[in-house]
Order: C-alpha cells, then structure tokens, then sequence
C-alpha cells in the first residue's frame, strides 16, 4: 500500500467504526470542496463537556411566554375587556421551585422545576418582518438568513464535531417535523441540513414518531429474511464484480462503507429503540399526549440507547399549534396538555435512569408573543392578530397573537447545568421585554457547545473563509447556568 | 543538511549525554493527536519561520504532509527512529532544533511523538505555504509543446509534456466499453442503450470515439436534460423553493433550457443574463428575501457576488462585508459591481453598519473598461455584459472551461473551481483551453467534444485526490465520479422504464431525433422538482450557488437507496413491467437485459449464478426488484469510470 493509500484506509476504517474521532481527520470523508477544520489555536481547544447528548424539545411557531412560562398578571376573559389590559391569559400556579411560576396546564412540568433552568431573558433578533421560518432559520443555525453559504443546522455541527455515540443510532435525529406537503416547506428544509459540512451530517427524518421505527426496518412489505438475502446478494455480487482490482478506490470503499452502515443501522438490536410499540404501555401511556408526546418517548428511548442530538418538534405548521394569530387562549391550553405531561416524564425517566446528568434538554421557540405589540415596541411588521380588537367580544379575541421578540423563554434540564434556577427577567408590564440578564441565540447556542465540550469559537474554513460555530467565534456560553464552572 | 551522516551522529550525541528533556516530569500521554488543534500551532510557532512558506532551511520544508515525510528526519509512525525528535529533545548546539529561543516543552515533545507514531494525521490538503500567486486577466497566447507519437490532440501535447517535466507515465487508455459508459455520462447524463454499446464495440472505424461523442452532443434533448442541472445549480434557479413563496425569485428555466437546446455560444449566453430580457432576467435579479436583512444579502450585492463567483470564480462573499481578509478583493469591488444593479444610490455598509459613503459603479476588472455611473440601469447592465464577455477578459474564458474540465475529470485545472486566484496545475492547458473556446465562438459543446476526444480524457481513472495539497497535486487522469442524484434516477427510470409523464420545469421540449444515440426516461429527473429522494441524493438547495456536489455517498443516502419509500415503490413499478415484458421468457432473459441495461454488460458465471438465486426458478415481482436493487447498488452502476 502507498502511503497515500494507507492514509485513505485509516479514515475510513475510523468512519467505518463511525464513531468519535477528531473532528479534523474526518473533514476527509466530504465530498469535494469539503470545508476544513481550522485552528484558531489560542481558542478552540476542546472544553471538558458536562454533557453528551442534547435534546432540543422545539415549540414551533412562537410560544407565547406569558402564556407559558413567564406569567403575568392574569386577565380572564369577559366581553368588554380592553385588550390593552391583557398580559397573560392564564392564572399562574406554583412549582417545586419557590420564586418560580409558571403559568395553569404545566403542572407536571411544575413539579419537575426543581430540575430546571428556566431562562426568561432569551431575545432573538427582530428581522423586520417577523416570519416564522426565518427566524427558524436563525435560531436552529444561529446565523441570520440569507447567507451565502448554507448554514448548518446546531444538530448538523454537532453531529460534525462530535459524531455519533452509538454507530447504530445516527448522530442527529429530527423528529415530528413534516417537510413535504406543508408551508413553508422550503423554508423549513433551508435549516433543517447539514448545509456546508456536507449531507453525513444532516439530519435523519422521522417526521411521524409513532412510525418512527420503518425509518430503520426494510421497506413496507418485504420481510427482514427477504431483506437479509438481498444484502447477502449484494455482498456476493459486489464480490463477483469484475472490477474488483479498483476496490481500493477512495469512492468505492466509501460508499461500501456507507452500504454496510446502512445495512447495520436497518439490522441492530438497536433499531427497538425506534419502536415506540416496544415501552411498556404504562409508560407509553404517560407519553402519548400525541405527536409531540411520541416524539418525547422516542427521544428518551434514543437517548437510552445513545444518540446524540435529537430534536422533538410540536410542528412548525403555518397557523396552527404554537402559530395562534386568532384564538390564541384555547389552542394554548390544548397545546400546554400536549407538552406538559411528557416534558415531565421524559426529565422524571432520564433522571431515575441516571442519564439527565448527561443529557442537556433545551426547549425553546423562535420568538414569543404578545397581546398589543408586533415584534418589538415601535416596529413597524405587519399586524399579524386576525383578530385585532381593542375590547374583547368573542373568545376568538382573547389570546397573545402578535409575534414578540423583546423576551422569551427557554427551559433547560440536566447536562451540568443548575437545578431549580431562574435566569434574567422581564418587565412587569407591557413592553414585557427583557430587564434583567438577555441571553442572546449566539450565547445560547455557546451555552449549549460549552456544555457538550465544544468550543464557541470553533470554525470551520469554507470557501477559504470562516466559519463559526457561533457567529464569529464570539458567542459566550451563559456561565451562570452551569452548575459547575465549565472548563 | 539533514542525512544519514548526521542522524548516527545524534545517535551517538544521545548516548553521550542524556537529555535533560526526559528528566522533567513524565509527560501526560497523549492519546489522539489533533493535527488542527495540537500540532499546527506548535509546528507553525517553532517551526514554521525557517520550514514553512518557500523557506527549507537544511533542505527541510513542511508546508504540506508531502513535503514534510520526504525528509529523512522524520520515519512516520516511528518517532524513536525519527532524528526530528532527536533534535527536538536536543540540546547541543549545532543539532538541537529549534536553534534559537526555548526548548520545546515535554508536553510539546510528547505531542510530537505522539504525531508520529500516529503516523503523522494531517489535515487533508493542509498547507502552510500561503499562495503568492496572481491569476491573470488578459488572454495568454500558448505554444503547444512538440506532438509525440500517441500524443497528438492538442491537449495531449501539453498534457504529455506535463507529464515528462513531472516524470509520469500516461496512463493507459480506457476500453470501450469504459469509454461508452463514460461519455454518455459525462455528456447526456445517461446509461447507454445496449445495442448502441454493441455497436460501437464491434465498429472497426479508428475514428469511432470522435464520432460517438459527436453524436451525443448533437442529441438536443439529451444534452439540454442532462446539462441544466450543471446550470441550475450556478445560476441557482429552481423550480420551487425559498422566495418562490412570494414572488422574491424569478425562475430562468424557458430561457435556460432553450438555450441549452441551441447551444447557444458562452458569450451570448451570458451577455443575456446580465443585461437580461424579460425571460433570463432572475439571476440578475436575485432573490428578494422577505423582511429585513443584513446589508450584505440585499439583492444588489447577491448579484456581486453571483457575477464574481459564477463567471469569474472570484469569492466576494467576504468583501461584502470588509476588504476581504483572504485575498485581494476590496469592500469597494463588492459594492461597485452591486451598484451597476441598484435602482437607487446605495450606501456602502461595512459590517452592516452604513459608511456615509455612496457606492460607484464600477466593474471588477477595472483595466478592461469603466461604466458610466450616469447611465441607466439597463445601460450599465449593458456595458458591465460588455466588459465581462471583452475579448481580453481571459478569466471569463478560463473560469467556464475549468468548470467544464472539473465536470469530465472530476478534478479542476484549478481547484477548488471556485476559487480561481489558485494556481492551475498547468496554465499552459489552462490558456489553451480559454483560448480554444475563443476560437471556437464560444460554443461550448465544441469545447466538450474537444476535451473528450483528448487521450487524458479516455485515460485510465486516477486515485481520488481531493484532500491533497494544491503544490502537491498532480494531474494523472480522470477521477471516478459518483453517479448524480439526477443521473442515478435517470438512470433507474431507464432501467425500469418508468418515469413521470410531464415534465415540471416551464420548459418547451423537442421531440428527439429519429437516429439519436439515447434511450432516456421520457422525463429526466432534471425537470421534476427536487423529491425527498433527489434531495437526499445530493441535489442542492438553489439558494445559493452550488458548483460541486457531495462526491461520496453518505450513510443516510444509503439507508434511502436500502428502505426509502420512493426507491422501493419504483422498483416495484419497474419490476412488475419487466416481468410483464418477459411473459412467457426464460429467466436468462431478465438477467441478461437487466445488465446489458445497467452495466452494459453481460453477467459472468458467478455474477449469473447469484442473480438466479435472487430471481428464483419461478420470478415474481419481489425477486425481479430485489435483483434490479442489488444491481444498481454496486459501485460498478454507481460510479462512472
């Protein structure tokens, strides 16, 4: 074997293995014009992560914080209630934190805040019009839409830098996320790629948990023998090949690789973790809230068998779940039953497992919402309450349906960081923007790379210029989060 | 100088006086050595002045993985017998190295040694030589070397002459039926039918290759379905997709594919989409993203850094923002070329944040001529087509023949392709190149069947070579190249005879030629949207310029070819329509037509024998589509040779 030959085998005996190696060896595995990973020497050494894996539980389409976590002071509804005396639409309960409240309907996720750090202080920036796909776009890359280079998704970067824990589970997992057939579409897939890093990185689709598991089987209708013989066949044929004396080539051995990746992801004992019919029924039971609930159970049951990023979506669907520009009131309260119970259960099973030490849970949505102000006070974006009115007179009225971005809220268990802690404030009164402590989405994103040991200054050249985890290099992880000082 | 004379000398250094470096304390091992992370900044501080950037002190240079192993100072893989780390742990003064400042520490030494016995892992085509390299502008006349026997095409003539200065051989030419398969790849996109693959094997005329390419290039229809893609994805249009939603995008396809239909020459195909009719304006155009957006992506500046990167392989992206840290290009030739576009005075911003300063029209290459500021927008549109398309605009040239060249060698001339300010590994075939295209006017399917009748064409195919360092890399015959996402659906719908009736794409077809050497889908995966199957084989999102796809397939793209909907509903499709088509027939038949269709190529016994298995004595839809499967998943249909 040539040296260069030799070079060739041991990248891809490491991919082959999938499993973590440096992230620079690995840059080789991309198809051409692959990026390369550069040193900014003084600031990229890796962190000592608190964290392995993350699941980002994603509330699609603008989850109203007063309605949610950050409660204000409490309107209900009556015919002739001037809108302008509405801040949260829900009466707030207690948690098993003291200085927390949150809003009626997350009582589960009220008894868990002991485990919690509850951020009230997220502000994203204010595109103008305020789109939800755009700031998607933002948030899930940390990088303002457009760009000239497709951005990566969090999950693409770290699935880049850190690779899978379990070779049958894949690095990033998307799940609950339809991206054919729906608004936006486009929009939707323009984030959800690996983008410059190249498609090993992207995201593997599960858009319906509940079927989750054909995702990793043979297709519908060919039973698991069949599918054996035809592997079997392959690896025969592959073997007759009179181009055998080219096995060595870098393009052929790679996608070989790829082949028998792909075949021992569909043929694990892993693959169960996909199979949601597979939980005991009690526990899948505590789950199924529905979609978003299914999503939750698969994401623990992944995690358990050691994936490394999966995101759990409520669906970003134009005009529906979080998206409420008409009543706003009702559809919270369907969607709060919706999370509640298995955002509780799933931190409540990771926990007893031992595993919320070392899994980072972080939800989060794109921006918040408001009664009376369209993105932040003295925007200028279009009205998007179908409802405008300034005194309530049908229900339909009486919710939070303009998009907000002077404050949200995010939630975050386990991975190292506090338990039972409140972060940055709001105001008491309209604009409920942030008064205490902003965490911006590049800090966010730093406190996120931090936790799992990857520095935010770490970049990448592409097109001979860098690119940064977070925006240039400078995000700063939020330090008042960690339970211990990161490193 | 370092030799064998002087590392028994440090042998004996070393027995004579231990090193005080292994007295300190025991240095931490290092377990994986991080090349970026670990090695760059101790080699580039300590080393790099003397070893790095055209200086080679003792005869010692590092700038690439290359350079650094031909040193005898360094056994890869060996750190004891390696005199580097002799030297490094040294501290007699005409050996020790570095010569001057402090000893490296046990910590450094300890990751050096470990480097090496890890084989020393580099960072694919690292290099820490910085390029000093100033591409031209200006058309450069070439002499063509002396013809030697076998070597006559004009390519080859420079080609070989390379070859002899770099003392390679050629490698051997490819047979026909690498040949076939090959071209009709790299020029329609397609598998070629069986019975044309008959006929060129068994033709005896020597000129048969020269025709063949002929042939395909005049086959309207094959050449336009399978070229727009190539085009689509630089001039970023689709059919649907980010900014469609609202009108911000304006699609080029009619004008596109009926461009590619009459081949049109390069200079007025460009000429027509900077200073744009109705129906090719979009890529001027740009794409108008809704709400606000940094002062870097408004549409003027999407078309500076369009125009720089699609034509001239210049990268503006950076100087969009600041003069650009990598290479020469200035905020100011950002916002010159934005500004010829602009329907009102723009303000230059730095960062986002404004100057004050107003932005003047101005073209990239100011020597070839200036635009009026005063003019009208369609005035300076004119002139900015002008100058781009100038005779003496040689980059223009150089840029779209490197690109062809990247698309039938796999590798470019200059590479990346978009990065046109790096030296090409031989401007003799560059300029020639550029220049052939002139003479041509312009037609680029004359370019093409230029380069593939060439013999470093029909060579042999090289190892793959991509990580390698610009100084380092050298040209020795095409790269295998992956099937498309495009090519690879195609490909199947042939096999299968499926495809969908219409086409997507707004485009205005032509029926195809009575004589024509293809045998495609009725509908090419070119001018369908971009499914869940296309996407998740590589085609791009056309928001930005794409001008090189994913080139390896991906453990994801696998798991779709293995249990994908899409894929297993058309192999159904496909297969119940060659049972069907084979009522009645011996089981041969079925085997035989499916590799004459996919390989081109009647199967050996062995490979017979399993495809019998996998059929079983009585075919049903399942066995027929599990054998197309295990057909089209072999890296001999998947890659082009």
């Amino acid at each position: 074997m040539s040296l260069f030959e030799q070079e060739i085998e041991r990248l891809l005996s490491r991919r082959g293995l999938l499993k973590t190696a440096s992230a620079a060896s690995l840059a080789a595995m991309l198809g051409t014009g692959s990026p390369s990973l550069m040193a900014a020497p003084d600031k990229i050494k890796p962190l000592k992560p608190t964290a392995d894996s993350v699941i980002l539980l994603w509330m699609g389409g603008g989850m109203a914080s007063p309605d949610t976590f950050d409660p204000k002071r409490y309107e209900p509804f009556s015919i002739g209630l001037p809108a302008n005396k509405i801040l949260s639409t829900f009466p707030a309960i207690n948690t098993a934190v003291d200085n927390i409240k949150i809003t009626k309907g997350l009582e589960n996720v009220a008894s868990v805040m002991d485990k919690a750090s509850l951020i009230r202080s997220h502000v994203v920036a204010d595109l103008g019009n305020i789109l939800h796909s755009r700031h998607q776009y933002h948030w899930h890359t940390g990088y303002i839409p457009p760009q000239t280079v497709a951005a990566p998704h969090i999950g693409s970067w770290i699935s880049r830098l850190l690779g899978p824990i379990n070779p049958a589970i894949p690095a990033f997992i998307n799940i609950g996320q339809r991206l054919e057939g729906n608004g936006e579409q486009e929009e939707l897939k323009a984030f959800t790629t690996a983008g410059f890093l190249g498609s090993e990185y992207g995201p593997f689709n599960l858009p319906f948990p509940a079927d989750a598991v054909s995702a990793v089987q043979p297709p519908k209708g060919m039973s698991s023998q069949r599918y054996e013989s035809r592997q079997r066949a392959l690896k025969a044929m592959i073997k007759e090949s009179p181009l055998g004396d080219v096995a060595s080539d870098y393009h052929q051995q790679s996608m070989l690789r790829s082949i028998d990746n792909a075949h021992r992801l569909l043929s694990s004992k892993d693959r169960d973790a996909f199979d949601l019919t597979k939980e005991p029924k009690a526990s899948y039971d505590a789950y199924n809230t529905g979609h978003f609930g299914q999503g939750c159970l698969l994401a623990r049951r992944l995690v358990e068998s050691g994936a490394r990023f999966i995101e759990v979506t409520t669906e970003y669907i134009p005009f529906y779940h979080w998206d409420t520009h008409e009543n706003g009131h009702e559809t919270y309260a369907r969607m709060k039953n919706e999370i509640d119970r298995p955002i509780a259960q799933l931190v409540k099973d990771l926990d007893a497992k031992g595993l919320l030490d070392r899994t980072l849970i972080v939800l989060a949505s794109e921006f918040s919402r408001d009664m009376m102000i369209e993105g932040v006070p003295g925007s200028t974006a279009k009205d998007q309450s179908r409802v405008g009115t300034e005194k309530m007179e049908k229900m339909a009225q009486y919710g939070l349906h303009r998009h907000f971005t002077g404050s949200g809220s995010v939630l975050m268990f386990g991975g190292g960081m506090k338990r039972g802690y409140l972060h940055g404030e709001t105001a008491p009164e309209r604009p409920l923007v942030t008064i205490k402590d902003p965490v911006s989405i590049s800090d966010l994103h730093a406190t996120i790379f931090t936790a799992m040991g990857i520095s935010p200054a770490t970049m990448f050249e592409t097109e001979k210029r860098p690119f940064y985890v977070t925006v240039d290099g400078k995000g700063k992880a939020v330090k008042d989060l960690f339970a211990k000082s990161p490193a | 100088m370092i030799n064998r004379f002087s590392r028994l000398f440090a042998l004996s250094v070393c027995l004579l006086m231990p090193s005080v470096v292994m007295a300190d304390d025991a240095p931490a091992k290092v377990a994986e050595v991080d090349f970026t992370h670990d090695m760059v900044p101790i080699l580039r501080a300590r080393c790099g002045k003397c070893h790095t950037n055209g200086v080679a002190k003792g005869d010692f240079a590092m700038d690439t993985k290359a350079s650094f192993l031909k040193s005898d100072a360094i056994s890869a893989g060996k750190a004891a017998e390696s005199e580097l780390i002799e030297r490094i742990k040294s501290n007699e003064k005409e050996f020790k190295m570095p010569p001057e400042g402090p000893r490296l520490s046990a910590k450094e030494v300890a990751t050096l040694t470990s480097w090496i016995n890890q084989g020393v892992p580099w960072e694919p085509s690292f290099s820490f030589r910085q390029s000093t390299y100033e591409p031209p502008l200006k058309p450069r006349k070439v002499t063509l070397p002396v013809a030697q026997a076998g070597f006559e095409h004009p390519i080859d003539r420079i080609v070989k002459s390379y070859w002899d200065q770099n003392k390679l051989s050629p490698p051997p030419v490819v047979d026909d039926l690498a040949f076939v398969r090959r071209v009709y790849m790299d020029l329609v996109g397609l598998l070629p039918p069986s019975v044309e693959v008959e006929r060129f094997q068994s033709d005896s005329d020597p000129n048969k290759r020269a025709l063949l390419v002929r042939r395909l290039l005049d086959d309207r229809p094959a050449y336009a379905d399978h070229w727009l893609s190539f085009w689509n994805d630089l001039l970023r249009n689709d059919y649907k997709g980010t900014g469609f939603i609202d009108g911000g995008r304006r699609p080029i396809s009619r004008w596109l594919y009926q461009s590619l239909l009459d081949n049109k020459p390069y200079d007025t195909f460009v000429h027509e989409l900077i200073s744009p009719t109705k129906e090719s304006d979009g890529f001027v155009y740009g794409i108008q993203w809704r709400g606000r957006v940094n002062a870097s992506q408004v549409r003027e500046l999407q078309f500076a850094q369009n125009v720089g990167q699609v034509f001239f392989g210049a990268n503006l992206k950076c100087a969009s923002c600041h003069d650009s840290f990598v290479d020469q290009w200035k905020l100011d030739d950002a916002y010159g070329l934005a500004a010829i576009v602009a329907d009102k005075p723009l303000e230059i911003n730095r960062c986002d944040n404004p100057t004050g300063r107003m932005a003047q029209a101005r073209f990239l290459f100011p020597e070839l001529g200036s635009i009026d500021p005063k003019a009208s927008k369609e005035e300076r549109l004119r002139q900015t087509a002008d100058l781009v398309v100038h005779p003496d605009n040689g980059r223009f040239r150089r840029t779209i023949v490197n690109r062809i060249w990247l698309k039938m060698f796999g590798h470019g001339l200059v590479h990346p392709v978009d990065a046109m300010g790096t030296p090409p590994w031989s401007a003799d075939l560059l300029d020639y190149l550029a220049n052939y295209l002139v003479d041509q006017r312009h037609d680029l399917k004359a370019l093409t069947a230029h380069i593939a009748t060439s013999r470093a064409y029909q060579s042999a195919c090289s190892p793959h070579s991509e990580n390698v360092a610009v100084e380092d890399y050298k040209f020795i015959g095409p790269e295998l190249k992956r099937l498309t996402a495009e090519q690879f659906i195609d490909a199947l719908w042939t096999i299968t005879g499926t495809s969908p009736e219409k086409p997507v794409a707004p485009v205005t077809q032509v029926s195809v030629a009575q004589d024509s050497p293809t045998k495609g889908p009725k509908v090419r995966a070119s001018l369908m949207d971009c499914d869940a199957l296309q996407r998740s084989l590589g085609r791009p999102n056309r928001e930005q310029v794409v001008t090189q796809r994913g080139e390896l397939l991906t453990t994801l793209q696998a798991l779709d070819l293995a249990n994908g909907q899409r894929v297993s509903d058309l192999l159904k499709t496909g297969a119940a329509k060659i049972l069907a088509d084979h009522k009645g027939q011996p089981i041969e038949k079925i085997i035989d037509k499916l590799f004459e269709g996919a390989l081109s190529r009647l199967p050996k016994p062995a490979e017979r024998g399993t495809a019998r298995e996998i059929l079983t004595d009585k075919p049903t839809p399942d066995t027929v589509a599990d054998l197309i499967w295990v057909v089209v998943m072999l890296p001999e249909f998947q890659l082009v040779r």
